[in-house]
């Protein structure tokens, strides 16, 4: 199939849109390519000035999700972007758009990084420390700044309100070895190895590293479900089960900011640790959800579940019920860290119609069992099946209640 | 003011594209230079439709210029410039006196196909009943007013019950051919009641929002071009009888609209929700100093829940919330300072910044004080 971005925005500007529109293929990382065209709404409008020197990028990746907003906005910037990766998450994706393309692997040869110089590098899509590691063979020396994704998962205690960089971090438990760990492993210690790969990267780019810790990514391209979940929900209308209190807090970052920011990062030649959260005043999950049901217009009706009866009926903060953590116990600072760090040095907010509108077009975009999966709450969300149950269950309680 | 003060694109989605009506009509529009009317002249011309406008040529002068034929004259006057003219349909905006209607029906009875006349939600004089239709009771003219009275003090007095005489005036001309629309709050863009208006403007400035009563209150408005396209169709579908038209179509709470006005700025508003009592002990009334909401018990219980089924029947849609005030905001930041004063004094509708943190600050005290 053809995956050229360019021909996409072609032919999707012909067809009228007064949104500019990118086709984006979709697939997630490490998931098998699907052959059906993505779209990532996107205002063309926006004028994005060059930046005052252009940089020489090498971006990590670049093909899943925050990666091709940072190509994207780094091209726009006047910025000369390579990218490296195995070319199998959207082959070809950026093909004839980014000054240079090498294939190979951070888990195996990276040979084709062998003599490169680069002013900057995005590492995007690390879990491992031996990535770092690797990469750093070739890297080590020929870089003036590494700037790394890591992740908010990287706090142990996420009952702190106002949890910053200083917070504890998870440590890697006796008897694992961080460079051996079974792959399959990741998942399971995501956090502590996200720890130990930012220890690699401090220890292999001393004085010229970045730290980056988002909390939630969200946006077009995510195919996760996990703020997906709302604009498809709210968009079929009726009854929607919302979690717990509209009053609770809810953090997340839209894929664009996280993206741009680090850009701007990179041309600022900024070091250091930094969460990137989003908004910059708190925002109710309740604000979040009316604010979704806004770009909407098939009128959704939310009823506010209390967590004590979620709880009972076995429904999941997060994996259910997304973006929302219970504000209590353990997670009682989860939806309430803070960035002020990264808003000091001029992280910056779309808002959030503008997040939930091209988040919901990119959605309608995806392929029809992408969609299917999506309202069935088979990745994230509760789906429909047992949001109707859940609902069902609750309105019988009142009404027993009542009597 | 002119056109170019604001742009029509729209926010996120962009102006949807406008498809041509089947047969192109020769409207009439009385008025058409003040909020809803600008509304009707670009949607109707984009439709394919012949537009002529009839106005003093004073809200906006020149507004069309060169776009629709210009007839100037008065409602209230000479209405000469009509003599002889003949036209699918009329859409009546400026109407508040049956005067008007008699006057422009002097050259237009007999002329025109199909008479549509915006009313208002305000001919109703009971707002106590959820759901109340069409069929509700109107205002009757009190005893002892003239029912063709054009004094200017009467139009406020007796809004409700003047429009209803209004819409009386136009059944007489024009019967079996007329189309009544009773709107509810219409917004948007080119609205200078503030009535809206008020809510984008204060959350784009961030920090506490004093927001009214309950967040489960519900609210009712209209977007000037959903109001404006849809009597459009309705011209093009001569579709007669009487509507109202407010929205939207599912009940749409204040905490969703000031969230969903909060969804298109990046201030980080925060909603303080302080109740209808200690509002109304602090001398703050709904609408007037807490657009848009109402409190939603006794006399007022139905005031923002009215029926709309029959327009919905005959095809009325909504904007999404988010163009609505996002496009407001845009328009709002175009208007000149002297307006811009009014907003800000909350001269109109709204109340001034100074007012808003003296309420909170008593509500804070009070909760605080509270055992």
């Amino acid at each position: 199939m053809s995956t050229d971005r360019r021909s996409f925005v072609r032919t999707l500007t012909a067809a009228g849109g007064a949104l500019g529109l990118a086709g984006l293929p979709s697939a997630a990382f490490g998931a098998p390519v699907i052959a059906a065209p993505s779209t990532a709404p996107r205002d063309r409008t926006r004028k994005i000035e060059k930046a005052p020197v252009s940089l020489n990028i090498l971006i990590l990746g670049g093909t899943g999700f925050t990666g091709p907003e940072q190509v994207e906005y780094a091209i726009a910037r006047g910025h000369r972007v390579t990218l490296f990766n195995r070319n199998k998450t959207r082959p070809d994706f950026f093909k004839g758009k980014v000054a240079e393309e090498l294939v190979g692997d951070l888990n195996g040869d990276t040979s084709a990084l062998a003599g490169k110089k680069f002013d900057v590098v995005l590492d995007n899509p690390t879990t491992f420390p031996a990535w770092v590691r690797n990469a750093a063979r070739q890297l080590a020396g020929n870089v003036k700044h590494y700037i790394f994704i890591s992740t908010t998962s990287t706090y142990s205690d996420q009952s702190i309100i106002g949890l910053d960089e200083n917070s504890p971090v998870h440590a890697m438990p006796d008897g694992l070895d961080p460079y051996t760990i079974d792959a399959g492993d990741a998942g399971k210690y995501y956090g502590p190895l996200k720890v130990r790969a930012e220890q690699e990267v401090a220890k292999l780019y001393p004085g010229i590293h970045t730290i980056i810790r988002p909390c939630l990514i969200v946006g077009p391209l995510d195919r996760t479900d996990r703020f997906t979940w709302w604009p498809a929900r709210i968009e079929k209308g009726g009854e929607v089960l919302a979690p717990d209190n509209p009053d609770d807090p809810c953090q997340f970052i839209d894929s664009r900011d996280l993206a741009e920011f680090m850009v701007r990062m990179a041309e600022a030649r900024e070091f250091g640790l930094y969460n990137a959260i989003g908004p910059a005043h708190p925002m109710t999950v309740g604000e979040m959800l009316h604010g979704v049901k806004a770009v909407t217009t098939a009128g959704a009706q939310f009823t506010w579940v209390p967590w004590d009866f979620l709880q009972a009926q076995n429904v999941r903060p997060w994996r259910d019920m997304s973006v929302w953590q219970p504000p209590y116990g353990k997670t009682a600072g989860y939806q309430r860290r803070n960035s002020a760090k990264a808003i000091a040095k001029g992280l910056t907010f779309r808002p959030l119609a503008v997040t939930a509108k091209e988040t919901l077009d990119w959605h309608k975009t995806r392929p029809a069992k992408e969609q299917e999966a999506t309202l069935n709450g088979e990745i994230n969300g509760i789906g429909l099946k047992r949001e109707a149950e859940v609902l069902a269950a609750w309105h019988a309680k009142q009404k027993a209640g009542s009597k | 003011m002119t056109r170019k003060t604001y742009s029509r694109r729209e926010f996120l989605t962009g102006r949807a594209a406008t498809g041509k009506a089947p047969a192109p009509l020769d409207i009439l529009i009385l008025g058409g230079t003040g909020f809803t009317g600008p509304e009707q002249v670009e949607y109707a011309t984009a439709r394919g439709h012949r537009v002529t406008l009839f106005n003093r040529n004073k809200t906006r002068p020149d507004f069309f210029k060169g776009r629709v034929d210009q007839l100037i004259g008065d409602l209230n006057g000479d209405v000469s410039a009509l003599a002889g003219k003949k036209f699918d349909v009329v859409i009546d905006n400026p109407t508040t006196f049956p005067a008007w209607v008699r006057n422009a029906a002097q050259q237009l009875k007999g002329n025109t196909k199909h008479y549509m006349f915006i009313s208002t939600i305000s001919v109703y004089p009971d707002n106590s009943k959820p759901g109340a239709d069409e069929t509700d009771g109107l205002t009757p003219l009190p005893a002892g007013l003239d029912p063709y009275t054009t004094v200017a003090d009467d139009a406020k007095k007796y809004y409700g019950a003047l429009k209803t005489a209004s819409e009386q005036e136009v059944a007489k001309h024009y019967a079996g051919i007329h189309t009544i629309i009773r709107p509810g709050l219409i917004v948007g863009p080119l609205d200078r009641s503030d009535r809206f208006t008020y809510w984008p403007a204060r959350i784009d400035r961030g920090g506490e929002v004093m927001a009214p009563g309950r967040p489960t209150d519900p609210v009712q408005f209209i977007d000037s071009r959903d109001l404006a396209e849809f009597m459009i169709r309705m011209a093009e579908d001569r579709a007669f009888g009487t509507f109202n038209v407010t929205g939207p179509a599912a009940p749409l709470t204040v905490a969703e609209m000031l969230g969903g006005i909060k969804a298109v700025t990046t201030a980080g508003a925060h909603f303080t929700y302080v109740p209808a009592d200690f509002l109304r002990a602090n001398g703050l009334q709904g609408w007037r100093h807490m657009p848009v909401w109402i409190n939603p018990e006794g006399a007022t219980a139905g005031f923002t829940r009215r029926g709309i089924s029959r327009a919905l029947a005959k095809g009325l849609t909504f904007r999404p919330l988010a163009v609505t005030a996002k496009d407001t905001l845009d328009w709002n930041k175009t208007r000149p300072d002297a307006e811009q004063k009014t907003l800000a004094d909350g001269a109109i509708a709204g109340i001034p910044a100074s007012k808003e943190a003296e309420v909170l600050a008593a509500w804070h005290a009070k909760q605080k004080g509270a055992p």
